[in-house]
């Protein structure tokens, strides 16, 4: 799956950060086809609204934006990974843990993993860390776990959308954007 | 104020998932032991052969059974640190990671074998030179 560069008919900065618009927002535009037929993998929102509408985070691998012991309110009824630089709850794979990350790429995105690009699948994201290394170190904590490590992650897994912190109180508001450009 | 608190506390943990904690290896203690053998070979030859004082053989039986665990602790102190903490990017840096570990523990395992003050301090060397390995990844 990892190729040696981004297919050239693709746009030239396809990374995630790159700030631009949705691919599926144009549909006219040159790039591979991807089906984007969304939702089939999602649950009903008979469901999905069931929640979780808020959680507790644990750990530090969103550090700055997200520190160990927010209180966050989440949306669970999204139906499509949300656009990059936004913050998903979801479940890893094959372990399940439900995990908190920052969406880096969507369906049909090429991203920069080892040595190459990864093109991703028409139900895939990939999810990544906002800490680094020496910050979750410095915390306490060994090296972050994300996309990196267990790969893309299927909408299937995704539990839902993360946009406001209302805990503690010295933090309440919406949640920050993407901390920088990777 | 404490039934507000619990009643807006979220009952459900996401975690801003990390590895678990980095930092935790050393190889003082591999270091130490390895002293720690030097030291008992250095002992069991002050020993007198000549004496059949139960003291003295009970000395003799304590130094070479230090010596064979810590010569051990050095085996499983250096192993560790190199099977979890050492990952293919710190080869760049010491290519030859691999066979001077398996050196140092062919060496340590002679160690036990042995009584041998020249091996001690081979395999004190050894180490050192690990330590030195193992720090120079976290300048």
């Amino acid at each position: 799956m990892t190729t040696p560069g981004p297919d050239p008919s693709t746009p030239a900065s396809p990374i995630p950060g790159d700030g631009g618009a949705p691919r599926e927002a144009d549909p006219g535009a040159p790039g591979p086809a991807v089906n984007l037929a969304p939702d089939v993998h999602r649950p009903p929102l008979s469901e999905s609204i069931r929640g979780p509408w808020r959680i507790v985070v644990e750990e530090a691998s969103m550090l700055p934006a997200i520190h160990p012991g927010d209180w966050l309110l989440v949306d669970p009824t999204v139906t499509r990974w949300p656009r990059r630089g936004s913050i998903v709850v979801f479940r890893e794979p094959e372990t399940g843990t439900l995990s908190i990350k920052r969406v880096a790429g969507r369906p049909g995105d090429w991203v920069p993993f080892e040595e190459g690009y990864l093109h991703l699948g028409p139900q895939e994201a990939w999810l990544l860390s906002d800490a680094d290394e020496a910050t979750t170190a410095a915390n306490g904590f060994g090296a972050p776990l994300d996309s990196r490590r267990y790969g893309p992650v299927l909408l299937e897994h995704l539990v839902g959308r993360a946009w406001f912190r209302y805990g503690p109180a010295e933090r309440f508001g919406l949640l920050p954007g993407r901390p920088r450009v990777r | 104020m404490s039934r507000l608190t619990s009643l807006l506390a979220p009952k459900t943990v996401a975690r801003a998932h990390c590895d678990v904690p980095c930092g935790i290896y050393d190889p003082a203690q591999a270091v130490l032991a390895a002293r720690t053998v030097a030291r008992m070979v250095e002992l069991i030859g002050q020993l007198d052969p000549a004496s059949t004082s139960v003291e003295d053989r009970a000395k003799f039986v304590r130094c070479v059974n230090v010596k064979e665990q810590h010569a051990e602790l050095v085996k499983h102190e250096v192993q560790v640190i190199w099977s979890d903490y050492f990952k293919p990017v710190h080869l760049e840096a010491t290519p030859d990671l691999h066979t001077k570990v398996w050196n140092l523990l062919k060496l340590a395992g002679e160690n036990k074998q042995h009584v041998d003050a020249a091996l001690a301090a081979r395999l004190e060397a050894a180490v050192k030179e690990f330590a030195d390995i193992f720090w120079a990844t976290k300048k």
